[in-house]
């Protein structure tokens, strides 16, 4: 039987998939099977819970990477494991980002004071997932690690992560947004008749809703303009590192029917952009169900045999739920994405084992043919 | 206590969020007509109660008798602002299209989430004049927040002008009991219940958001007591699913004790052991939440 999953001749997994599904635990899961196969692993994770830090004996106030103690866990290899985790600090990230870049010290007050840069620092615009991908090239090429685990934001579209650090760099390279804020002159003679009319419309837009978007458009933009090389250098890089054939994707889902229906869409989606999916992980499966003859030979009494038969009744509506859902992932995916099941522990991990037991039962489900 | 015009659910994923509010949606049907409005792109709650699939964004259509659908995107929000600030067609048109513009926008995210509370306003505005309640499907409790806070955000960056007249009215709306809610949906389970505490001590403290409830899903009752457990040791496959189902009823009772404790109004729902979660589902669902909104 094949490994659950490849390791040894890769360098980089990524977990994607939607929220409330288990992705920072799996990712920490996955890294501890690296560990496990005796190698040297960073984990990045975002927003872990704080059972989460103690499983992993992090302290929640420190982005930095941090030793995770893997005694009694790992054991018997020639090589020695390491494992290290780290909180991902998107806000952090990117001003350290800033500051390596700006020009001068008044340039780098400019950006950051700047209500666009404000905006586009928040989650929502997607430099989370920006900064991830630049702390994550920040670990790969430091020396120490041989895998990276990378968990990433939750996201309704799986490309919209892989696809940050192009986003970006189109915004800041836009030399019609460049020229957008200027006023007056030859210099607009560059701008396209459509980006004329975006200007015009925009400053009557401006003048009634109360913004100043073409001030701040062009005050982000002209203060950006020294650092663009350095940006678009990081953005590169990064982007060759996900196209790797060293770089493992990852799409980390529940059995639910809603979030089975995401993953096939990250699928999809994933696949339409040339980039591979290796696997979909379907995270807090249930457990395989008892014997129900096994109730009747019990020694027990007949009312308590009644409670065993309804409860079993009960979960196994629960597990058909699950294995229908499980076989229209499998039927639409299973020719090109292997399709692996994690167990649900029946409560959140608590601790290393807890990790290490998901890690360790994390099994193929893709049917044979 | 009477209900809020519109009631907004959120809640963290895998909480139900969506089943919840469909079935939310069916049992005020049965007293009033209601429309259910879904903000998620995924349309989930609508796909639940709907026949038949592809209506366009922003159009109602029936889901059943007193009940109505509506899928709205924040993005078609912003065309219809722009459309109205706009008036010329042709330029408005251009000007959607147009990558710089898209640039703007997507610089200045809260823009597009603004303009969708204001559309929340304006419809539960009209839902008070026609005696019609709303349920809003809204995205899971991070967004859901972002979403709720961008009104103190619009002030901040349109200190004059439309925007900033408009952030008022919004403010004064979500802060007003008789027009907004908000319905936390919580599943039996740690992490679940954690957000949905900070959930809503953040919609009470810092947005002012005055009708909040705690939706506690996916619940069971004991079934096996301390001695039966015991009894079931050798049995050992069924003995773990004994204890699975008496975990989930052990934490149903922690999760009421805390959400409670938080001062919120709790309404239980039990977990449907159904091989399928459809209309039907919702239906049984419907039934509970009726119970329990008569109960109040």
């Amino acid at each position: 039987m094949r490994p659950p999953l490849d390791l040894a001749n890769h360098r980089l997994i990524i977990c994607l998939g939607p929220g409330g599904v288990g992705k920072t635990t799996m990712s920490a899961a996955l890294a501890l099977y690296g560990a496990i196969e005796g190698r040297s692993v960073d984990v990045m994770t975002v927003d872990p819970a704080p059972r989460l830090l103690d499983a992993l004996g992090l302290d929640a106030s420190s982005s930095e990477p941090q030793r995770v103690p893997l005694d009694g866990i790992v054991s018997g290899h020639r090589k020695r494991p390491r494992m290290r985790a780290l909180k991902l600090d998107p806000k952090g990230t990117f001003d350290a980002l800033v500051e390596r870049y700006a020009p001068s010290e008044q340039a780098r007050a400019t950006i950051l004071q700047n209500r666009i840069y404000r905006n586009l620092s928040d989650a929502l615009s997607g430099v989370g997932d920006y900064m991830a991908m630049e702390k994550l090239l920040e670990l790969h090429l430091a020396p120490g690690a041989d895998l990276i685990v990378l968990d990433t934001p939750p996201a309704s579209e799986a490309i919209d992560f892989l696809d940050a650090p192009r986003r970006l760099l189109d915004l800041l390279n836009s030399r019609a947004i460049t020229l957008l804020g200027r006023s007056g002159g030859s210099l607009l003679r560059g701008l396209k008749m459509v980006d004329f009319a975006a200007r015009t419309v925009l400053s009557a837009f401006d003048r009634a809703t109360g913004l100043n978007l073409l001030g701040d458009v062009q005050g982000f933009v002209e203060s950006f303009a020294g650092m663009y090389g350095g940006f678009a250098e990081r953005a590169q890089k990064a982007g060759a590192l996900l196209r790797s054939p060293e770089t493992i994707i990852v799409i980390v889902t529940t059995a639910e029917a809603a979030r089975i229906a995401q993953a096939r869409e990250f699928d999809a989606s994933l696949e339409k952009a040339g980039l591979k999916v290796d696997a979909i992980v379907v995270n807090r499966m249930m457990p395989a169900m008892p014997d129900p003859s096994e109730i009747a030979r019990a020694k027990i009494s007949s009312a308590l045999k009644r409670k065993l038969a309804r409860n079993l009744k009960d979960f196994q509506a629960l597990k058909d739920r699950e294995t229908h859902a499980l076989n229209e992932l499998r039927g639409a995916v299973a020719s090109r994405t292997r399709v692996l099941g994690a167990p649900d522990l029946g409560h959140e991990p608590r601790s290393l084992k807890d990790l290490a037991e998901i890690a360790r039962s994390i099994g193929d489900l893709t049917p044979v043919h | 206590m009477s209900l809020p015009r519109l009631i907004f659910v959120t809640g963290k994923g895998g909480t139900g969020k969506s089943t919840v509010a469909a079935a939310l949606a069916l049992a005020l049907a049965r007293h009033h007509p209601t429309t259910l409005a879904d903000l998620d792109r995924r349309k989930s709650a609508l796909r639940l109660l709907a026949s038949r699939d592809g209506h366009n964004d922003g159009k109602p259509y029936s889901l059943a008798d007193g009940l109505e659908g509506i899928a709205l995107s924040p993005h078609h929000e912003l065309q219809a602002f722009i459309e109205r600030m706009v008036p010329v067609k042709a330029i408005s048109r251009r000007m959607l299209q147009s990558r710089t513009f898209g640039y703007v926008t997507a610089a200045l995210p809260g823009l597009e989430a603004f303009l969708m509370l204001d559309r929340l306003r304006i419809m539960a505005g009209e839902a008070a004049l026609k005696d019609r309640y709303l349920v809003v499907d809204g995205p899971a409790s991070g967004s859901a927040l972002e979403l709720l806070s961008v009104a103190s955000g619009v002030k901040g960056i349109a200190p004059s002008g439309t925007l900033n007249r408009l952030a008022d009215n919004v403010h004064s709306f979500l802060i007003d009991a008789t027009r907004f809610g908000v319905a936390i949906t919580v599943s039996a389970e740690e992490m679940a219940l954690r957000e949905a505490l900070e959930t809503a001590a953040t919609l009470r403290d810092r947005l002012g958001i005055q009708w909040i409830v705690a939706i506690l899903n996916a619940t069971s009752k004991a079934l096996f007591d301390t001695a039966e457990i015991a009894a079931l040791s050798p049995l050992k496959a069924h003995a773990q699913l004994a204890r699975r189902r008496n975990a989930i009823a052990e934490y149903t009772v922690h999760a009421r004790e805390q959400l409670k404790a938080a001062g919120l109004a709790v309404v239980e729902l039990p977990t449907l052991f159904l091989p399928e979660l459809g209309r039907s589902a919702a239906n049984q669902l419907a039934d509970k939440i009726d119970k329990a909104l008569a109960h109040r």
